[in-house]
């Protein structure tokens, strides 16, 4: 006797399941994301620069920085400050542990990285918010 | 009025008869003080004989009867049904291990990596003639990694031991640590090289899944991290290779 099962049963009871993650697992997983999403910045960021001052009839390098300093992706490189943020700060996190540090606190030293995070994307956030808006402060 | 009865809903597989796993509900009847084996002990004596799992010691120390219950690796005989409930009571075999039948996982590949650590005290030495003295500080320091019943929670939550067959696992290394840290043990060199390569410490991405799955409340991640400043030690004591 063969028992054929036609569709495989929704099984939510695995630790591939977010809903069981715990907080080691959610950091590793953003820090892949975080990881990935940075390595294809980079490549995107080395392209469009190159690109811009290639050959007298490519894309004017000026008018491409003035594109690039629009609202909108001035918004996106918000975004790209959270992710340096988060890979930065949860990398050393993951070196303290190799040295020894804080093995046994990982989740404090985790929400304590990430308040810094925090933090720093704030200020970030401060710092660009102005040129969002159209209002670049006047420099004295 | 507290419940009297609890859903098991179990995973079943039989790779000789099934295509694909599929669950099977049970309505087990609760008596007081029930753990999770005992409800499935009832089970296997009242309403279904082919359901298989193991167990032997109920009393957490021989390590057979982890399972993955509600979300969380732990043994099923330590495991109070009352806390669990009204939810029913989801049990699934060890993840990512092969499955031999039910809540059975073949365990081959977890001894052929503990195996590989070379689990037993090296040392040249003849034995003195009452005991190898450890002071009680000495001791002190390996306690944890004692307390290890090998039941395969850590080794089946590491996302590493998924994504590699080839990966030796938190346990090992946990058993590793416990022979490196030993006072009496004159064998690290060994055991640091049968650890301190990419599939040994070094595929570990500090996830602390092992740490959260220990049904001992062991700290693994402890363990591979000072495994992984062995290692790098020892490679740089050129002089000595
Ligand atoms: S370290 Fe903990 S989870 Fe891993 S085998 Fe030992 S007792 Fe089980």
């Amino acid at each position: 006797m063969i028992r054929t099962a036609k569709t495989r049963e929704r099984n939510l009871n695995t630790p591939l399941w977010p809903a069981n993650y715990r907080t080691g697992m959610w950091a590793w997983t953003f820090h892949r994301i975080s990881g990935l999403a940075l390595s294809g910045y980079l490549i995107m960021h080395i392209i469009v620069i190159s690109s811009s001052t290639a050959g007298s009839q490519g894309v004017n390098f000026d008018k491409l920085l003035s594109q690039l300093t629009q609202p909108f992706f001035l918004a996106l490189d918000l975004l790209l400050w959270a992710a340096v943020l988060y890979h930065t700060l949860n990398g050393i996190r993951v070196l303290l542990f190799d040295a020894g540090i804080g093995v046994r606190n990982q989740k404090v030293v985790f929400w304590g990285f990430m308040a810094v995070a925090v933090l720093a994307w704030i200020a970030g956030l401060v710092l660009i918010f102005p040129f969002i808006m159209g209002r670049p402060p006047v420099r004295a | 009025m507290p419940q009297d009865s609890a859903i098991f809903k179990i995973q079943r597989y039989d790779p000789e008869v099934d295509t694909l796993p599929y669950f099977t509900t049970y309505n087990v009847s609760l008596r007081k003080g029930m753990t999770v084996l005992d409800g499935l002990l009832d089970i296997l004596d009242q309403q279904d004989g082919s359901l298989a799992f193991r167990a032997s010691c109920r009393g957490a120390v021989c390590g057979s009867d982890s399972m993955y219950i509600n979300g969380a690796f732990r043994l099923a005989c330590n495991t109070a049904i009352v806390p669990l409930l009204p939810r029913e009571i989801t049990i699934n075999p060890l993840p990512y291990m092969r499955i031999v039948k039910d809540l059975v996982v073949d365990m081959d590949p977890f001894w052929t990596a503990y195996e590989r650590i070379k689990p037993y005290l090296i040392n040249p030495e003849t034995a003195p003639e009452r005991e190898r003295y450890q002071s009680p500080k000495d001791r002190k320091h390996i306690d944890e990694m004692l307390d290890c019943i090998l039941c395969a929670s850590c080794y089946s939550s590491c996302p590493m031991v998924w994504s590699d067959s080839e990966f030796l696992g938190p346990a090992a290394f946990l058993k590793a640590y416990r022979f490196v840290g030993d006072s009496r043990d004159q064998g690290q060199r060994e055991r640091i090289k049968a650890v301190g390569h990419e599939n040994g410490v070094w595929r570990c991405h500090t996830v602390f899944n092992c740490t959260e799955a220990c049904p001992k409340k062991i700290n693994v991640t402890w363990s591979i991290e000072a495994l992984k400043r062995r290692s790098i030690v020892n490679r740089l004591k050129f002089w000595q290779r």
